[in-house]
């Protein structure tokens, strides 16, 4: 990018951040992102946030409710009117047809006043501004820093690497076969195009499991599909620039635009002003899928965590350039393991985030690991066979999931031994792949069900969760303070 | 090491792959876990053994030579007197044997009781080093364990009666470690340590009290020792300790090695504002001073007693400070002198 225009987006950013703070000073407000890699359960951690502090539930460790100081949450209109506001009535209808909710595709909002009483006595509100928005556009924000040379240079060699070579074989064929120095056919770019789409949707199936898959917006296009910014793909580069009216010119125009059409606005609108952060990481599918996902998850989650400029906000930050002062990294879905087994999921999490807590605590921000389930679908139950004692869960598997060679209808109860973690998590990331044996072999290490969400809860009644209330805590305890 | 890692894995048993059990299936005998809510009289008071670590030093033999002796010479006049009343008269000598018998069983029942006062406060400084413990490493089995005890400790306190069965309903429920401790703390020990701080405001606040309008110094000074006594036997009980006599000798040393460690830090926090608050009131009057002084040493005894005798750190709640309890006792000493406020906020400039 030119040194002007970043100066110009700086400025942005900056302006945007003081009037944000001038606007605290009248109303307290607190911007909580909520984001995840897909189907990390982002849509019902914020459904369950937002039903935990209006209903209220079984929540000791969320001080400021449980000493009954949260007088009333009420849903406010948001801030942003061109931003999609996040639908929780109709995610609580959804789970009260015991259906998980729609996931999130874009990037929606929505607003909380919390009436409390501080500690002191005296009421307050702090405004809260739920952010929800998907893991993958995070997975742009290190292209800001890329030219297209470098990106066909990454994501071809990603393609190539063993894991993905089968699901990238027609899209590899596709790019060998183009010159990049032909002529600018936009029939062979959305040819092209297509073949990079569906070799990234290839490996998001629950096989596959990768996480990795920039750009992000290709998988979620939203009302930019078949735009020309979202109709590039890599190419085998000579070294050089690209001359005028190839096709080498025309993708790396359009990988520029995706730039400044896609990423930057969601840099500057959404991601810059976030004050707290939450990132939902579904570690269970990527044991269910094999090592190689693993492997995966763990880069992705590495560029996600570059992106976050975390730290102690100083007198000036505070007021140019906001960091985010507190991340949670939360393992959803705990509810799929036996409560003997959640330290080891948190375990492995933070084996997986352990280069950015570091980086976090140089910088001065604070930063957890947590394995929780905002909506609790199984409970916990002791099977006895043939004299062994096995702590199984118990819940009822959606329709079409399959184990042991049994096919589930959606409304048969089962009990489920998922397989059982290792107390040290490095021996999952062994060199070589040969840490565990995911879906793949016919033989898993690990077999995690997708479970329905359990009868009988709805809007009106507090929600069964596993330490949201920790999270809650974590989150938003010292500001209701 | 590739081998090593895969090793233990390849060789796992049929017992940690993932398996399937139909709720209905022959072959397995199937119970859920409710949530383990248990009724109170399951949680009896943990009484720990004393510590082991007992020395037999120099002084350990010379005290048990001497109290051998003293108990001997004491049972011999016993025994002495006895037979001399039966040598009187024979139902003199079965009185006095009536006596003695009294004497021996008060004699052992008190020593008992002593023993037990002392297992007791040795019991609730095991639980306070064990949820430290279990604070820093997040250990739950850990937690639980000194949370049952805790509910038995201050299971004869009516006032807790709710707290306490709300938490009995959470100790089934998935909270880490650490957040066990600190839901514990908050639930049992808020409303104890408001009483704890009440009283040790009401003993600074009487201590200064008695001090200005006291005619002779040893009248002050035996009120204080009375005061502080009562203040920390009351702070024990307040906290589950209910100590005796030899309860008490060890409590004291307790609190004042406490005061050593922790007066340094707490004279650098407050020692400019008791310096400013004696010499105002000095000022106004010699008694009225020392009467400020005597409330603050009180106060500050009071709150190392706290820190000794609550059977759990202060990791959810903040600690009580000087400021908190002895508030009362300098407002209300120093509202007659109205410089007061001028040299306060020209401290505090100074030191910002």
């Amino acid at each position: 990018m030119a040194p002007r225009s970043r100066f110009l987006e700086d400025a942005r950013i900056g302006f945007r951040a003081v009037a944000d703070r001038v606007e605290d000073l009248a109303r307290p407000t607190l911007r909580l992102g909520v984001t995840g890699l897909a189907r990390s359960g982002k849509t019902v951690f914020t459904t369950a946030l937002v039903q935990a502090l209006r209903v209220g539930g079984r929540l000791p460790v969320f001080e400021p409710y449980a000493s009954g100081r949260i007088a009333s949450a009420t849903l406010q209109p948001q801030p942003d009117d061109a931003v999609p506001r996040f639908p929780v009535e109709d995610h609580l209808l959804a789970l009260e047809a015991r259906t998980w909710p729609a996931s999130t595709a874009r990037v929606s909002e929505l607003r909380l006043a919390v009436r409390h009483a501080t500690r002191r006595g005296g009421m307050r509100t702090l405004t809260l501004d739920l952010v929800d928005y998907p893991g993958e556009w995070l997975l742009d924000l290190p292209l800001l820093d890329m030219s297209y040379s470098d990106f066909c240079d990454q994501s071809l060699s990603l393609a190539r690497a063993p894991a993905r070579r089968e699901a990238a074989a027609e899209m590899l064929k596709g790019v060998e076969t183009l010159d990049p120095a032909g002529p600018a056919d936009e029939t062979v770019a959305r040819g092209l195009a297509a073949r990079f789409t569906s070799y990234l949707a290839a490996c998001r199936t629950e096989r596959m499991a990768m996480s990795l898959l920039p750009p992000g917006r290709f998988l979620l296009p939203g009302d930019l599909e078949g735009s020309p910014a979202l109709t590039f793909a890599p190419l085998d580069l000579k070294a050089g620039p690209a001359p005028p009216a190839t096709l080498a010119a025309m993708m790396e125009r359009r990988f520029e635009a995706y730039k400044s059409a896609v990423v930057r606005p969601f840099f500057r609108d959404h991601f810059a002003r976030l004050d707290r952060q939450i990132v939902l990481v579904d570690v269970l599918a990527a044991l269910n899928a094999g090592p190689a996902a693993l492997a995966d998850l763990e880069r992705a989650l590495d560029s996600i965590l570059l992106a976050f400029r975390v730290g102690r906000n100083t007198l000036l930050s505070t007021l140019w350039r906001p960091r985010i002062e507190k991340v949670l990294f939360a393992a959803t879905k705990a509810d799929h393991l036996h409560r003997a087994s959640h330290d080891r999921l948190e375990a492995i999490l933070r084996r997986l985030v352990e280069r950015a807590y570091a980086r976090a605590q140089t910088g001065g921000a604070s930063m957890d690991v947590v394995a929780m389930a905002a909506v609790r679908a199984t409970r916990e139950a002791d099977v006895m066979r043939q004299g062994q004692k096995i702590a199984a869960i118990v819940g009822t598997p959606e329709a079409g999931q399959e184990a042991g060679g049994q096919m589930f209808d959606g409304s048969e109860e089962v009990a489920l031994f998922p397989g059982a973690l290792p107390a040290d998590p490095q021996t999952l990331f062994a060199p070589a792949a040969s840490g565990f044996r995911g879906m793949d072999s016919g033989d898993g290490d690990f077999r995690f069900l997708r479970f329905r969400p359990p009868a009988g809860i709805g809007s009106g009644t507090p929600l069964p969760h596993i330490r949201l209330d920790r999270a809650l805590q974590f989150l938003l305890g010292d500001r209701l303070g | 090491m590739m081998v090593k890692a895969v090793k233990p894995r390849a060789g796992s048993q049929a017992a940690s792959r993932p398996q399937v059990f139909r709720l209905d299936e022959a072959g397995i005998t199937f119970t859920e876990i409710e949530p383990p809510i248990e009724d109170e009289a399951g949680l009896l008071p943990q009484i720990a053994e004393p510590h082991p670590r007992r020395r037999l030093g120099l002084a350990g033999l010379f005290w048990s030579g001497l109290g051998g002796l003293v108990s001997l010479g004491a049972g011999l006049a016993v025994w002495k007197l006895v037979e001399d009343l039966f040598a009187r008269a024979d139902w003199l000598g079965y009185v006095a044997l009536g006596f003695a018998a009294l004497l021996a069983v008060a004699t052992v029942s008190i020593i008992v009781r002593e023993g037990l006062a002392l297992a007791r406060l040795s019991s609730l400084d095991a639980l306070r080093e064990r949820a430290m413990a279990a604070l820093a490493q997040d250990d739950r089995p850990e937690a639980e364990a000194v949370t049952r005890a805790l509910l038995g400790v201050t299971g004869a306190m009516p006032s807790l009666a709710r707290a306490r069965a709300e938490l009995t309903t959470h100790l089934g429920a998935i909270i880490d470690g650490a957040d066990l401790i600190r839901l514990t703390e908050r639930s049992l020990m808020a409303p104890l340590d408001a009483r704890a701080s009440q009283m040790v405001a009401d003993a600074a606040k009487r201590v200064s009290v008695v001090t200005a309008v006291s005619p002779r110094a040893a009248v002050d000074l035996l009120f204080v020792l009375y005061t502080a006594l009562t203040l920390m036997r009351r702070l024990s009980s307040l906290y589950g300790g209910r100590p005796g006599a030899l309860g008490m000798v060890r409590l004291v040393r307790h609190v004042v090695s406490h005061l050593a460690v922790t007066g340094g830090m707490a004279a650098g926090d407050s020692l400019v504002q008791q310096l400013v608050g004696h010499g105002i009131a000095a000022r106004v009057s010699a008694r009225l001073g020392e009467g400020v002084v005597n409330g603050l040493l009180t106060a500050r005894l009071g709150l190392a007693a706290i820190a000794v005798t609550r059977p759990l750190p202060f990791a959810a709640l903040p600690a009580p400070r000087l400021s908190d309890v002895a508030s009362g006792l300098v407002r209300a000493d120093e509202e007659p002198a109205p410089p007061q406020a001028g040299i306060k906020r020209a401290g505090k400039a100074s030191g910002e």
